[in-house]
């Protein structure tokens, strides 16, 4: 008997990375959140109380959840789009589509931020050709906001989506098609009957990817506005890294909202997804 | 259906060119001394013979790939072998390590190395190294990613059956499953191996939160340059880029090998 489950030995690897490097500090943060500030030991609501009465962290969860679900949307569409494509188009174009879409897939972060600063900065090219012809949307361009942020969040998102949804799109089979075509139906009629329903579970786990990509997305922020945007993210890093005083149990508290947010969001599309295998 | 191939066509151009302009611009951007008009003016190299002679960024992109590759392969062999548990010996286990590896997902971005940092910076050696922190939370931040492909893949060849014919044939559950299923997985777990490739080499906050000033790695020199150049910066964006791009070619020619061999 002992001999035969030595198979088990093959699981230690994996247990011992995910209660180390997971579960453990995740673990220690949530107690943590809970301890008072500057203390030890003891127990407080405080630090969840300061966070969700205070304007300044207030602004930071609503911008943080806005630019997430915006950009994850319109990410999504995006994606829906070009992987359907692929799907339709065999051949060379969509090699290259992939291999764009891999390759982008990389320009995230804070390369990304700055090639729209270079685009659309305080002197960046898309700028100063608006000032000098003119073109006031160009000239006035709000990169240093939460709008011009959604608009790289954007970015990010569709290579990411692209890349989830594309296989998804396999389990599409032509047979489908034909029989939807031997009864009368469109093009149209099959995406919306029987294709997107097939494919609602990779697109709602597509979204959740991208929900919570969005929301803990730090780099292009921090590149863009430095702390100067009110973002969950950037609220939780200056708590343990930088010029302010640090304040890790407050810190811990912000990240456990940040972690529950984004368990909701698995969760919604969990109930989602076994729902429709019913 | 060849309007709907044309429009197909179509959809895949415009996505193209959305997601190339701001490269293209960022590749002007550096060959040029002036670009505030619609035409850049000034031709030059000279960003590129700064960073080419610069024995620091050579480095730092040395420590970028080796700090990539590491997790990769560590994460991927791990998941393997605990998929063979689950997969053939314990398919109900099989939730609970996909809860393991849906976790990752809920700490993504700043909060894992904030947490990991909260906790390991004030335990003894060997724990608080650095790189052996940064390695272990890259594997943790690409766990989903090549769990999922290694499962659907799994699921896609019909594992099962093959494991069940290999046994008929005499193979052991070890030698189907590692000799057998995984060589005919691994094409496309590789799609998943680059997408986390690419997240660990674009990665700038784990990095920044938990080696800090200690391991540059490239990510943290073009942030460096980025104070002091932007024409510069673009050039090392766009040198970082062609480096990846090398190494997506190198997977996918190793990759096509494999597949002409087999």
């Amino acid at each position: 008997m002992n001999n035969k489950k030595t198979y088990l030995f093959a699981l230690i690897p994996f247990l011992v990375l995910c209660i180390l490097f997971e579960l453990i500090p995740i673990i220690y943060t949530s107690v943590r959140s809970f301890v008072p500030e500057g203390k030890d030991i003891g127990f407080t609501f405080e630090n969840y109380i300061n966070i969700f009465s205070k304007t300044l962290y207030q602004k930071a969860i609503v911008n943080s959840l806005l630019i997430s679900i915006l950009s994850s949307i319109i990410g999504l569409i995006v994606a829906f789009i070009g992987a359907k494509a692929v799907h339709e188009s065999k051949g060379k174009l969509n090699n290259i589509f992939m291999s764009i879409l891999n390759m982008v897939s990389n320009f995230s972060g804070v390369p990304l931020a700055f090639a729209y600063i270079i685009m659309f900065g305080n002197v960046g090219v898309m700028t100063m050709i608006g000032s000098n012809y003119g073109i006031e949307f160009l000239a006035n361009f709000p990169l240093y906001s939460v709008w011009g942020l959604l608009l790289i969040y954007v970015y990010f998102q569709i290579p990411l989506s692209t890349l989830l949804l594309i296989p998804a799109f396999d389990a599409i089979r032509k047979e489908w098609k034909e029989s939807n075509a031997l009864l009368g139906g469109t093009n149209f009629t099959f995406w919306t009957k029987i294709g997107i329903p097939i494919l609602m579970p990779s697109i709602l786990s597509t979204f959740s990817v991208l929900f919570a990509n969005a929301l803990a997305a730090y780099a292009s922020a921090y590149a863009l506005l430095m702390n100067n945007v009110s973002l969950l993210p950037i609220r939780l890093s200056e708590q343990f890294v930088g010029d302010l005083v640090q304040r890790p149990e407050f810190g811990s508290a912000i990240a456990v909202v940040l972690i529950v947010f984004m368990i909701i969001a698995i969760m919604i599309q969990n109930k989602l997804t076994v729902k429709k295998g019913i | 259906m060849d309007t709907n191939k044309k429009s197909s066509k179509l959809a895949i151009v415009v996505i193209i060119a959305y997601l190339l302009i701001p490269l293209v611009m960022t590749l002007i951007y550096s060959l040029f001394e002036e670009w505030i008009d619609i035409l850049p003016r000034n031709f030059t190299l000279n960003a590129y013979i700064e960073i080419f002679s610069d024995a620091v960024f050579w480095i730092s992109v040395g420590r970028t790939i080796l700090i990539s590759v590491v997790p990769i392969i560590l994460c991927t062999i791990i998941v393997l072998l605990a998929m063979y548990v689950t997969y053939i010996y314990k398919p109900e286990w099989d939730k609970y390590i996909q809860i393991l590896c849906t976790i990752p997902y809920a700490v993504q971005g700043v909060i894992l190395p904030i947490c990991v940092l909260a906790l390991y910076t004030s335990v003894p050696k060997p724990f608080n190294n650095r790189i052996f922190l940064l390695i272990s939370t890259y594997m943790i931040v690409i766990l989903p990613y090549i769990y999922q492909g290694i499962r659907n893949n799994l699921q896609g060849i019909g594992a099962k059956k093959i494991i069940e014919a290999a046994q008929m044939l005499g193979a052991s559950k070890f030698y189907a499953f590692f000799r057998v299923v995984v060589p005919n997985i691994m094409n496309g777990v590789t799609v998943s191996i680059m997408l986390s490739m690419a997240i660990i080499f674009g990665d700038f906050v784990i990095v920044n939160t938990l080696a800090g000033g200690h391991f540059q790695t490239a990510q943290m020199y073009l942030y460096d340059v980025m104070k002091k150049s932007g024409q510069r910066t673009c050039a090392v964006i766009i040198v970082l880029f062609l480096i990846t791009l090398l190494i997506s070619a190198c997977a996918f020619f190793i990759q096509r090998k494999k597949k002409e061999e087999a």
